[in-house]
């Protein structure tokens, strides 16, 4: 308790524009080591802008704020600096890439992010056991390894595929943008559990979502409404449970009110 | 140096002819069908873009030079083999033009299959060799063919007996010497493979990097009822080479030809690959990939005739350009009036990897029956902006990314390469090529 606790992520007055729209309008946020948040919103909020910025997606302009990542400016770095440095996002939309080996992936992937933590790179055989290891958690099989990436999967194939990536890449912050859109009831607790199974007293999980249903899987320890691109409520998980019931209206109105 | 300005202020026609009287004095019937193919040639001049066939390639860079018919020279091998295709089969190097028996696989015959060198061959009977050039040549050839024909020092003869399958590809390497400036190699390949043969076909043009040279090279190739063709043609030669390619394959019932037209090399390159199926159940696969980078201009001009009935296609082209390159498909397929229950497919996929970048790319169908299946597809695109965000999020920066996108494009034509001795050359090329380690 003597030492003063620097948040693993701290997002401070984020402003964003896309093309001439204004998409996030002061958005701050904190999070912790060991923490998992979800972000809540109506469609159009900036709920997924946020995450892909966070990522380092071209397209999008920061016109004020920050975001300080350990300590660093995470807006300076490229894309590929930011997953070597722990941060993963689960794309809501995992792309389809033919001709590219989804095992081949895994392994640049991997052994980039172990270069960079001057970690030695895995020969064949160790990545192997490794991946197959991960492969179970995720109730995949191995054709999924020497197919194109994410080619001819199906929806929920797409969305393991990332949790998988997930696992093998072992983020420090991981950004799962609508990772419960179209999955089955199954699939959805398969996703679940991968989830929960990564979470760790050194890791932070920032996850986006329409539903509360994901919640009920995956217990977030903060609650977050977005809308109108800033965060108007934050809460603890009773809060996803009040949306639930209540709509967004509500909190919109008392935000206005404030 | 006036003299040559004044030279080369000359037609082409005049220029080549002086070249031809300097070269062959005497009189045979080979000498006499070099000359009639030369007066063709010296009549019609080198291809101009007011014929649509040349719309997109300009060759006044090629017209205003003057190449001298590169004669034979003794080639040491070390200088030659860090070029060749490791393991690639049976090799036949022709260096400049002249088959090089030094550097050549050694009792290179196989049961089945006979191998001559037009030069050894011509020297003994000139009058044999004219007659096989006439009943292998297509008949209506175009200019530059005429200029192979009127100036031709070697090639090659493949026979196959019927049944014959070597176990082997045949690799012909058409090779630049180190120092060759100015120079021009005219080989002819003659592919005849008898009803049930099969053979793999690979020819590999390299080098050319001291000055530069002109490359025109023809390749007959017939295919018999029920023989198989599989012909590579990887064309790497240096960038500051001019290259001109015609393959003619003309298929009988049942037989099946694939060609494999890979382009990477030249200042400027051109090849023509026409093919004729001629009996019911011909089958052909036209598979290419050009990529052209820096200012090359790299163009592949084919044509599929189905000149029978019940005869299949199946054409796959990639291009990709780089930098301020320049590449152009043009598929010509022909279905004849009798050519009924014809199947033609043909796919052209271009990917443009800077706004300086051109790519052409034209499909010309011409069908006169009425009970056929003729697909065509042509894009040009750029790289995916998503999924070169989505592999930079997995941690490979931007080149690696990039590369990843760029050999993906080219896989399908990569994967359908069957021989691996040339696909693994060909994925070697395109990582140095594309920047990629692995």
């Amino acid at each position: 308790m003597s030492m003063l606790k620097i948040p693993m992520l701290k997002i401070d007055g984020l402003h964003v524009r896309a093309g001439d729209k204004q998409v996030l309008n002061g958005v701050s946020l904190e999070v912790g080591a060991g923490e998992v948040h979800a972000i809540m919103g109506p469609n159009g909020s900036g709920k997924s802008t946020l995450v892909q910025v966070l990522a380092g997606r071209e397209g999008y302009e920061v016109t004020a704020g920050s975001v300080s990542y350990q300590g660093r400016d995470l807006l300076a770095l490229p894309p590929e600096e930011r997953a070597r440095e722990g941060v993963f996002l689960a794309f809501q939309y995992p792309v389809e890439i033919p001709g590219v080996n989804n095992v081949y992936l895994l392994k640049a992937g991997l052994n980039a992010v172990r270069k960079h933590r001057g970690l030695p790179e895995l020969d064949a055989f160790e990545f192997l056991a490794l991946v197959r290891e991960k492969m179970k958690l995720m109730h995949m099989d191995e054709s999924f390894l020497n197919r194109g990436v994410n080619e001819g999967f199906s929806g929920g194939e797409k969305k393991r595929n990332e949790i998988l990536q997930m696992a093998v890449l072992e983020p420090t912050l991981a950004l799962l943008d609508e990772t419960d859109s179209g999955l089955d009831i199954d699939a959805l607790r398969v996703v679940a559990n991968g989830v929960n199974s990564l979470r760790r007293q050194d890791r932070a999980i920032v996850m986006v979502t329409h539903y509360q249903r994901l919640l009920e899987y995956i217990e977030p320890d903060r609650v977050h409404v977005l809308s109108g691109g800033r965060i108007l409520k934050s809460g603890d998980k009773s809060l996803a449970l009040e949306l639930e019931k209540r709509g967004y209206d509500w909190v919109k109105q008392e935000a206005a009110a404030a | 140096m006036s003299v040559v300005t004044l030279q080369e202020s000359r037609p082409a026609g005049e220029r080549y002819r002086a070249a031809f009287d300097a070269r062959w004095s005497t009189s045979d019937a080979l000498v006499e069908l070099r000359r009639a193919a030369l007066e063709r040639f010296a009549a019609a001049g080198f291809p101009t873009q007011r014929q649509e066939d040349w719309k997109y390639t300009n060759l006044r860079r090629l017209e205003a030079r003057t190449f001298a018919p590169a004669t034979s020279t003794a080639v040491a091998l070390g200088a030659h083999e860090q070029h060749w295709i490791a393991n690639a089969g049976i090799r036949i190097v022709l260096v400049n033009g002249h088959w090089m028996p030094a550097l050549s696989s050694v009792g290179a015959q196989l049961p089945g299959m006979t191998l001559l060198t037009l030069k050894q061959w011509a020297e003994h009977d000139p009058a044999a060799v004219a007659a096989l050039l006439e009943q292998s040549a297509r008949p209506q050839p175009g200019a530059l063919e005429d200029l192979n024909l009127a100036f031709f020092e070697d090639g090659v003869l493949l026979d196959l007996a019927a049944g014959a399958a070597p176990d082997q590809p045949i690799y012909i390497v058409h090779q630049w010497s180190d120092a060759a400036a100015q120079l021009m190699s005219n080989p002819r390949v003659i592919v005849r493979a008898a009803p049930n043969s099969r053979c793999t076909l690979i020819e590999h043009f390299v080098g050319g990097a001291a000055g530069e040279c002109f490359t025109n090279a023809v390749t007959e190739i017939d295919v018999a009822a029920g023989a198989r063709v599989e012909h590579y043609r990887i064309q790497q030669e240096s960038q500051r080479a001019f290259h001109i390619g015609h393959v003619n394959a003309r298929v009988q019932q049942g037989g099946h030809y694939s060609s494999h037209d890979i382009a990477l090399g030249a200042s400027l390159a051109r090849l023509n690959l026409g093919t004729v199926l001629q009996g019911p159940g011909a089958h052909v696969d036209l598979y290419g990939l050009f990529a052209p980078v820096a200012s090359q201009h790299l163009d592949s001009h084919t044509t599929i005739d189905h000149a029978a009935p019940h005869t299949t296609s199946v054409e796959n082209y990639r291009g990709i350009a780089a930098e301020r390159g320049r590449g152009v498909f043009n598929g010509k397929v022909i279905v004849r009036p009798d050519a009924q229950k014809t199947d033609a497919q043909q796919s052209s996929r271009n990917l443009l990897l800077a706004a300086g970048a051109e790519i052409d790319t034209k499909p010309e169908l011409e069908i006169y029956a009425d009970d056929v299946k003729c697909s065509h597809g042509a894009t040009t695109g750029q790289l995916d902006a998503t999924a070169l965000f989505y592999l930079r999020s997995r941690g490979l920066d931007e080149a690696a990314a990039r590369g990843l996108l760029i050999r993906a494009f080219a896989e399908s034509i990569v994967s359908s390469i069957g021989t691996p001795a040339v696909r693994d050359h060909l994925e070697k090329l395109l990582d140095e090529r594309y920047g990629m380690s692995s």
